[in-house]
């Protein structure tokens, strides 16, 4: 006959420590995987916009970036972009170089794809349009969340490619075309993928979609 | 296409670690801003660690001055490069000046370097007071030159010296680098104009913006300095009909 023996106090104590142990582990292991975890995604629908027909939503792995453009800074430069983004031409195009908490590139809709990913050429590309001039503002100041138009070491050169800052540099003042600035969101452009060791992505992360909020 | 891509591979590779918005900006790592503030838009930036840039034969470092060396002799550059307008300054593309020690170029010592393409120049600051305002002129030249090719013909200067002159191969090519004004000018300001007509050129103007009437003075006794004085002056005239030398 066998008899039942009774778990003691502190076995008990022990199988509820080793259970709970375990549940943390699963769910550290699961929320590092995760890159998104903690981060917020904005949804448009429910924030009030003065201007509804200059925001832009840029979604990203990580969620939703609310861009507010300024076509009264950079006309032509705005509405480049606007049309690029109506045309959903920025869909499914790499963040192809990226500095780590300083700024993030995209736009190259040549090279740039993720089904027609070209390494060789990636960040020289273009949309095909013909190249846009520099429109300089000698007032405006690149501060954390600016959306400038990208370009070459020559002024006149801008096409697709954009960048966003994560940190303030006043030194792009009167150097880049200011396109917008980002209202929500940029904690989700801090998650995109970056190397360490170089500004230009490996297997980069991509723009998921591009819209105006009003098409 | 494979040459192609070793070469992005390659770049990839090399790509500082130490990137922020200023390395995206002029492709040098490890700087910050030290003053913007300046009215005629320059920007000066200063080495906060040493840095390397390029590679094998191409390559420009430079280490991280003192705080106090730095601060005694910004002064003499800022008052030097103030002598020029904003307007002007956009005219030649240039805007960053970056202040280090120990410059060196292809693992030579030098006291200045410019980039043209990124609007920049480098200045080694360990150098007297005097020959940093007369570097950062000489320097500010070679943008100058760069950007207005045309204008500053160098066939046309060389016919200016005596048919008997040869000017080295490059500008280390010779063996004086003499930067200190010589006696027996007959034609040249400095060991070092004998180099190329660039530099011969950036001597004649960074005499010009820092010893004016000592040069007015030698060029009424030599013909060819004269002549090149004139060269310079009326080219930077094309440029800017109000400069002021």
């Amino acid at each position: 006959m066998i008899k039942k023996i009774k778990q003691t106090k502190s076995e008990k104590v022990l199988i509820i420590f080793i259970s709970l142990l375990a549940i943390f582990s699963f769910i550290f292991v699961f929320s590092i995987k995760n890159k998104c975890l903690f981060v917020k995604n904005n949804d448009p629908s429910k924030i009030f916009f003065e201007n509804r027909n200059n925001i832009a939503i840029l979604n990203a792995e990580c969620g939703n970036v609310i861009i507010e453009l300024y076509p009264d800074i950079s006309p032509n430069g705005v509405k480049n972009f606007k049309e690029l983004i109506k045309e959903k031409k920025y869909d499914h195009v790499a963040f192809h170089r990226v500095i780590k908490n300083t700024l993030v590139q995209g736009g190259d809709l040549e090279f740039g794809r993720k089904n027609n990913l070209n390494y060789t050429y990636l960040g020289t590309g273009g949309s095909g349009l013909g190249l846009l001039n520099t429109e300089i503002s000698r007032t405006f100041n690149f501060t954390k969340g600016t959306v400038g138009f990208a370009r070459t070491n020559k002024k006149n050169t801008e096409d697709s490619q954009f960048f966003i800052l994560l940190v303030d540099a006043p030194l792009f003042n009167e150097e880049y075309t200011p396109v917008g600035k980002v209202l929500y969101g940029l904690d989700v452009l801090k998650k995109i993928k970056y190397d360490e060791k170089s500004e230009y992505v490996l297997r980069p992360d991509f723009i998921l979609k591009f819209r105006m909020l009003v098409d | 296409m494979k040459f192609l891509k070793i070469i992005f591979i390659t770049f990839v590779l090399i790509s500082s670690a130490n990137a922020n918005t200023i390395f995206y900006l002029i492709k040098i790592p490890n700087l910050e801003i030290y003053d913007d503030t300046a009215q005629n838009g320059l920007k000066y930036l200063k080495a906060i660690k040493p840095f390397q840039v390029g590679i094998r034969d191409n390559n420009v470092s430079c280490s991280n001055p003192k705080k106090e060396l730095l601060e005694k002799k910004y002064r003499s550059i800022r008052q030097n490069l103030d002598k020029y307008s904003y307007d002007f300054l956009e005219k030649i593309n240039f805007k960053y000046v970056v202040l280090c020690k120990n410059l060196s170029v292809s693992g030579i010592e030098a006291i200045g370097f410019s980039n043209p393409k990124m609007k920049t120049i480098l200045i080694d600051i360990g150098i007297n007071t005097y020959d940093l305002g007369r570097i950062s002129h000489h320097e500010l030249f070679h943008i100058i030159n760069e950007n207005f090719k045309n204008i500053f013909n160098e066939i046309d200067w060389k016919d200016i010296n005596e048919d008997s002159f040869l000017y080295s191969e490059c500008s280390t090519c010779s063996e004086n680098f003499g930067l200190d004004l010589i006696e027996n000018q007959n034609g040249f300001l400095s060991e070092y104009s004998k180099s190329t007509p660039s530099e011969d050129m950036a001597e004649i103007f960074s005499f010009l913006m820092t010893r004016n009437s000592k040069i007015a003075t030698i060029a009424s006794s030599d013909k060819i300095i004269r002549k090149k004085i004139n060269f310079i002056k009326d080219n930077i005239y094309k440029i800017d009909k109000n400069f002021q030398f």
